[in-house]
């Protein structure tokens, strides 16, 4: 199968430093949401960098829609940086339709598109205006436009949320799940976990420039949510990381997420908790991605 | 796409710029300025211009009736252009013998202001003795100098007839000789201003300079500030630091074009009556110099270039810097690159096909000035013309393509100035 996105054994360093060692991931052609997941600084904006050519990788490949990545692959990608930035001195429409134009678009086309746009988001009335007499959160949806008004093929956006207030989040959201419905793919890079959860079908893991994990969410949870467990209990908490059926135990509001060894019996691990708390509840459950985060963290090191 | 590129980064800093107020601000206030300091000064001065009057004392009897407000045909030319605008009324009184009152007199008038000044001619002048002015100022220096000279020709005068030489006959006899040039060239021998069209070459070469002035800050704060934007992620990734440079140059050099061509326009516009009034008063033996269209299309083509050229420059320090105030440092050098062309134009108007003419003539920096200096002053061979152009711009390509290059890696190190060897491993790779 061809994939909208291949990055194959790419390297970079600043120095000593390898921001990126080694790291290859391929995103599947069908409509999907792509997390690539990791915390702050575990290189995830150096990789969308290099997959948008704006820093060379010292080597490795990538590949877009199945091509070695060039200026016309590029074109068919709607970049959303962390880093957000128009011309301040640029009006609205003029912005919009120099995006497009460096996007390949033609003005005649363009025209028409932006008007939709601007009306869909509640703007056509600052069409005119200036981009610096607009509020933050004009500014972004501005931002947002310029991405999806090509009609990429491939939407990368990093950290898209940061600096959104709830209704410009709730507005990004649905139009990268109807982007997603038209069969397109959409690569999200997040350190948000929660956020992760919720929105994408595929992961990717990153932790100190190095996959540590990569696939389908719903097999990711199977494969290790079999031994996850949510426990209500009093007693003397943290002597559970100490117990061998246990993997990873977080206590979160008087709720422990207990993720157990891939070969511990839930029922063995419970008789041992007996011994010392005084359990409310006890249950299998789907593991959180943040749980499984910080396992494979754990696993990798 | 390429050239798309290019053109569509252009396009835009294109419009952005002559939309702004500040072009148009920049456009009026500029020649205004510019007016203002040339016209203005002579203006004061012709108000200023008012008739000296001045009493003559003259104990020789001989010197006062050479003396005359009005210049001889005879007389050496004169020192400066502005003593034309001096006027003197001489006034010649007749030498009491109470010498001492009557020069308190005279003091007493030129402070009530009904003279402005006196002098009195003793005999020892002839031999030499400068002559004593008395006058309520002395930093008229205009006058003076009018005076002097009015004085040097009636004091000649005198000193030749006391030596039995008739003072007209050796005037005419010591007449200058003028020179009247005229250039051979292929297209054949015509005659030519003695100036000629080197004029051409300096004034290329002021406007360029002029020019960058402006425009040369101008592309360097563009390219700082669309670092600053932080628009240039998005714009970076289908746009190469190569193109967005060109384009970038491009668009900020066309609109100095645009405004030069609007200063040029209104110039031309605005004095075309003054040019034709003053044709009819313009003395006989002074030619304007004049430009064949072809050789007036390369000035066009090498002001464009050259103006590419050492824009490029600044466009590099745009890259490299990231605040306004360290590459302005940098750029108040580069100033003295650019006037390298200058020192060196006197020796090509001296010999303009020696061998080191046409070598520092085909350096790209310099070939914008100084090969049309050396097509006005004697056509080189094509093959050097076509050199000039081809090396100018590939050395513009090659500028560019170096400013992507600190560009591009420029823009993602925030903070940190760089060194000269880090600039020179950000050229070698990216």
């Amino acid at each position: 199968m061809t994939s909208n996105l291949e990055v194959r054994d790419v390297r970079k360093s600043y120095g000593k430093f390898a921001a990126v060692d080694g790291v290859s991931f391929a995103v599947p052609e069908t409509g999907t949401i792509f997390g690539l997941l990791g915390p702050n600084g575990a290189g995830k904006t150096t990789i969308i960098r290099m997959i948008m050519d704006i820093i060379a990788p010292d080597s490795g490949e990538i590949h877009l829609f199945g091509r070695k990545r060039g200026a016309a692959e590029l074109r068919r990608v709607g970049y959303l940086p962390e880093e957000r930035g128009l011309y301040p001195k640029m009006t609205v429409i003029d912005q919009l339709l120099f995006l497009g134009e460096i996007h390949g678009r033609k003005r005649r086309d363009l025209v028409p598109a932006i008007d939709r746009w601007l009306d869909r988001v509640d703007l056509a009335k600052w069409k005119k205006a200036k981009v610096e007499e607009l509020s933050k959160g004009m500014q972004q949806k501005v931002q947002l436009i310029g991405t999806l008004l090509h009609e990429p093929e491939l939407l990368i956006l990093d950290e898209p949320f940061s600096g959104l207030d709830p209704i410009n989040q709730e507005l990004f959201r649905d139009l990268f799940h109807e982007h997603r419905k038209q069969g397109r793919t959409v690569i999200l890079s997040t350190h948000g976990m929660e956020l992760a959860e919720r929105m994408c079908d595929h992961i990717c893991l990153i932790s100190q420039g190095k996959v540590i994990l990569t696939g389908g969410l719903r097999e990711i949870k199977r494969q290790i949510g079999g031994n996850a467990y949510r426990l209500v209990a009093e007693g003397d908490l943290d002597r559970l990381q100490g117990l061998p059926e246990v993997e990873q135990a977080v206590v979160q509001d008087g709720v422990v997420k207990l993720l157990l060894r891939p070969d511990a019996e839930g029922s063995e691990a419970l008789r041992r908790m007996i011994e010392f708390l005084r359990i409310h509840e006890f249950r299998s459950e789907e593991p959180e991605l943040e749980q499984i985060f910080l396992k494979a963290v754990r696993d990798a090191a | 796409m390429q050239l798309d590129n290019i053109r569509i980064v252009a396009k835009r800093e294109y419009l952005q710029r002559i939309r702004s107020k500040g072009f148009w601000i920049g456009t009026v206030i500029f020649p205004v300025f510019a007016v203002a300091m040339t016209v203005l000064p002579s203006l004061l001065l012709m108000r200023s211009k008012t008739t000296q009057k001045i009493v003559v004392l003259d104990d020789t009897g001989r010197v006062a009736t050479q003396l005359s407000a009005e210049r001889s045909k005879t007389a050496p030319p004169e020192p400066r252009e502005q003593v034309r605008m001096a006027r003197i009324e001489f006034i010649r009184e007749v030498a009491q013998p109470d010498r001492k009152a009557q020069e308190e007199t005279l003091d007493q008038r030129a402070l009530d202001k009904e003279i402005d000044a006196w002098i009195r001619i003793t005999p020892a002048v002839l031999t030499g003795t400068p002559v004593e002015y008395h006058g309520r100022s002395t930093s008229n220096f205009m006058t003076q100098e009018v005076l002097e000279d009015r004085l040097t020709e009636a004091v000649r005068r005198v000193r030749l007839a006391d030596a039995g030489y008739d003072p007209d006959k050796v005037g005419e006899l010591s007449a200058k000789v003028d020179l009247r040039t005229i250039r051979v060239s292929k297209e054949g021998s015509r005659a030519e201003g003695g100036a000629g069209g080197f004029i051409f070459a300096y004034i290329l070469f002021f406007m360029l300079f002029l020019s960058l002035l402006i425009w040369g800050q101008q592309v360097m704060n563009g390219i700082l500030e669309e670092k600053g934007s932080r628009a240039v992620e998005v714009i970076i990734s289908t746009v190469k630091p190569f193109q967005l440079m060109m384009g970038k140059l491009t668009g900020i050099c066309l609109v100095g074009l645009t405004q030069f061509g609007i200063w040029l326009t209104t110039m031309v516009v605005l004095s075309a009556p003054g040019i034709v009034g003053s044709l009819g008063n313009m003395p006989d033996d002074l030619k304007i110099p004049t430009l064949g269209p072809l050789v007036a299309l390369q000035f066009l083509l090498f002001f464009v270039l050259g103006f590419f050229v050492y824009a490029s420059f600044y466009a590099a320090l745009g890259a490299a810097f990231n605040s306004l105030q360290e590459a302005q440092q940098v750029a108040g050098t580069l100033g003295i690159l650019f006037a390298i062309p200058a020192i060196l134009m006197p020796m090509i108007i001296n010999a303009p096909s020696s061998t080191l003419s046409t070598v520092v003539s085909l350096i790209p920096l310099f070939s914008p000035v100084l090969m049309p200096l050396r097509m006005v002053t004697e056509m080189p061979p094509v093959w050097q013309i076509a050199a000039a152009y081809l090396l100018t711009f590939g050395f513009l390509v090659l500028m560019v393509w170096i400013c992507g290059r600190i560009y591009r890696i420029g823009i993602l190190m925030y903070g940190k100035k760089p060194t000269i060897p880090e600039l020179l491993r950000w050229v070698r790779y990216s």
